[in-house]
């Protein structure tokens, strides 16, 4: 169920729509391609109602589907012919630059799961299209074909097509997008650019590192630092809580002592921090359970 | 061919082709039960058959039994697999028209109808002879109009039923009464007066009467052939109400 949605897409941005499981993700795409008629509410496309105008929408949106397929004994180079459109770009290219060249004489059922997706691809971008919905678009792709596909979306989106892009993968989306939608169980929690996501909800970045007995003042004069929230203490092991910028600031600090250590960690958070806490929204109303194994030293919140 | 319409079709014939096993049943099943029951009751006239050939009575039966068993059986199985499988969801996200697969679906059914039943003639010649067509006008008016009265049954169908194992599982139930009952099975003649009833307003009996009345001079069977136009009728306006796309 999807209630209360408020979904802007510029032209010419890329945009990402990103929740858990069930959050209404698809249900919203497919309603933007008028397969599914919302109950109530206003939707436009490309200044299109996707429902009563579909005639007039569809041929200029491309779509990657999720649970699609094309007929089991169709070749490549047919899927190509069935979908062309006069308007439609050198399918040959196409296939060429997504690594399908070769299989252009293969029946659909022989494809892998990853050379559908990137046939499902082709045929999304094959008839020049202004917007292009792509869901879940890389998934059962290799880490070398994601990134061929994440190249070709970019090189689209510079030449003015708007892409929507409906996804788990956190790295796609900090990757790609422009501005991001989260979604959970219908609603939109947030919405940004990426870094401003993080920024928001995921601003904690942690040090680690070790030190055979580490000096007190040193560890005061981490504590004081500009940002840090939390220093804490596991036998020689120290770990520092703060915003990023106290990543520089631990840095500094720490080649002033003999000997710098050799082990220093730094986790910046990513999107799917940020992602993870605004899913946990709801869990924070419940009472908090922690086990804290290490000696707390200082804190500031 | 470069209509929506025209891919798709050009689509499904080419795959068509490359899976024969799947026609195996519009083929094939008539043409087998014809020559089995063909030659049950011999060649010479039988007042059970209305005072003619037996086989002459089958033979111009069973060009009806291919009709139904592509409307009932090959087209419901068929569509009701895209839709389970997301064929249809990428036609329709892609473009075509809500009407394009259903028309593209009626062109390729009647085609196979055509084929099928020239297949059917042709095995009937040299066994049983093809009977003299008394009405030629009658049965050239029945045969396309209950070919797309059936079709169209089959789009509609296609489009209820969930997958494709429930489309023949239905599809199934739905073809064997008719064709015992109306079509491939005994003669009204020797029918009991409750089956007899049962059978009398069923679809397939009603086109299989307006196709071989005519064509063996048993009557004009008007009343069968405006029952057979009713429902080309119906059945092509709900299935064009219910859109596959």
């Amino acid at each position: 169920m999807v209630d209360g949605l408020d979904l802007d897409v510029p032209a010419g941005q890329i945009v990402g729509l990103i929740g858990a499981n069930g959050a209404g993700k698809t249900t919203t795409v497919e309603c933007i391609q008028g397969l599914r008629k919302p109950d109530a509410g206003q939707l436009r496309v490309l200044g299109f109602d996707p429902v009563t105008q579909a005639g007039q929408l569809r041929p200029l949106v491309g779509s990657q589907l999720q649970h699609s397929a094309l007929p089991d004994r169709l070749r490549v180079a047919e899927a190509i012919d069935l979908f062309r459109t006069p308007r439609a770009r050198d399918g040959g290219e196409l296939l060429e630059r997504f690594g399908l060249a070769p299989r252009h004489r293969s029946v659909f059922s022989s494809l892998s799961g990853g050379e559908r997706q990137r046939l499902f691809l082709v045929l999304a971008l094959l008839n020049r299209p202004r917007l292009v919905i792509l869901d879940e678009l890389t998934q059962g792709l290799d880490p070398a074909a994601r990134r061929n596909v994440w190249a070709a979306i970019r090189q689209l989106n510079d030449e003015g097509t708007t892409v929507l892009l409906v996804t788990h993968e956190m790295d796609e989306a900090e990757a790609l997008c422009d501005q991001v939608t989260v979604m959970r169980a219908g609603h939109v929690l947030d919405a940004g650019a990426p870094a401003d996501l993080v920024e928001r909800h995921a601003s904690t970045a942690v040090i680690r590192f070790s030190m055979p007995d580490p000096p007190a003042e040193l560890l005061d004069q981490v504590r004081r630092l500009d940002g840090v929230t939390e220093v804490s203490r596991d036998g020689p092991r120290v770990t520092v809580r703060g915003h990023r910028r106290i990543i520089a600031y631990v840095g500094a600090a720490l080649v002033r002592w003999e000997p710098v250590p050799d082990d220093l960690s730094v986790y910046v958070p990513s999107l799917e921090d940020a992602l993870l806490d605004l899913l946990n929204d709801d869990q924070r109303d419940q009472p908090a359970t922690a086990s804290v194994n290490s000696e707390m030293i200082g804190g500031r919140r | 061919m470069s209509t929506a319409i025209g891919r798709l079709v050009r689509a499904e014939l080419r795959l068509m082709t490359r899976d024969p096993l799947v026609l195996t049943f519009v083929f094939a099943f008539p043409i087998v039960t014809m020559l089995i029951i063909g030659g049950a009751f011999g060649t010479r006239p039988d007042p059970a058959f209305n005072g003619t050939n037996p086989s002459h009575w089958y033979v111009a039966s069973y060009l009806t039994v291919v009709i139904a068993a592509t409307g009932l059986v090959m087209l419901p199985v068929h569509l009701a697999s895209y839709r389970e499988r997301g064929v249809l969801r990428r036609f329709a996200a892609a473009g075509f028209p809500r009407w394009s697969f259903a028309v593209a679906q009626l062109i390729v059914g009647l085609l196979t109808t055509v084929v099928a039943c020239a297949l059917l003639l042709a095995v009937a010649e040299p066994v049983y002879g093809i009977p003299a067509v008394h009405d030629p006008w009658r049965v050239a008016v029945a045969l396309p109009l209950g070919a797309i009265a059936f079709v169209s049954l089959g789009v509609l169908l296609g489009t209820l039923l969930p997958s494709a194992r429930a489309a023949q599982a239905v599809g199934l139930l739905l073809f064997f009464p008719s064709f015992l009952l109306g079509a491939g099975g005994p003669p009204p003649h020797v029918m009991g007066s409750v089956v007899k009833q049962i059978a009398g307003p069923l679809p397939l009996t009603l086109l299989t009467n307006a196709v071989r009345a005519p064509w063996l001079g048993l009557g004009p069977a008007t009343g069968s052939l405006i029952g057979v136009a009713a429902l080309t009728v119906a059945a092509t306006a709900l299935a064009a109400r219910r859109t596959i796309l």
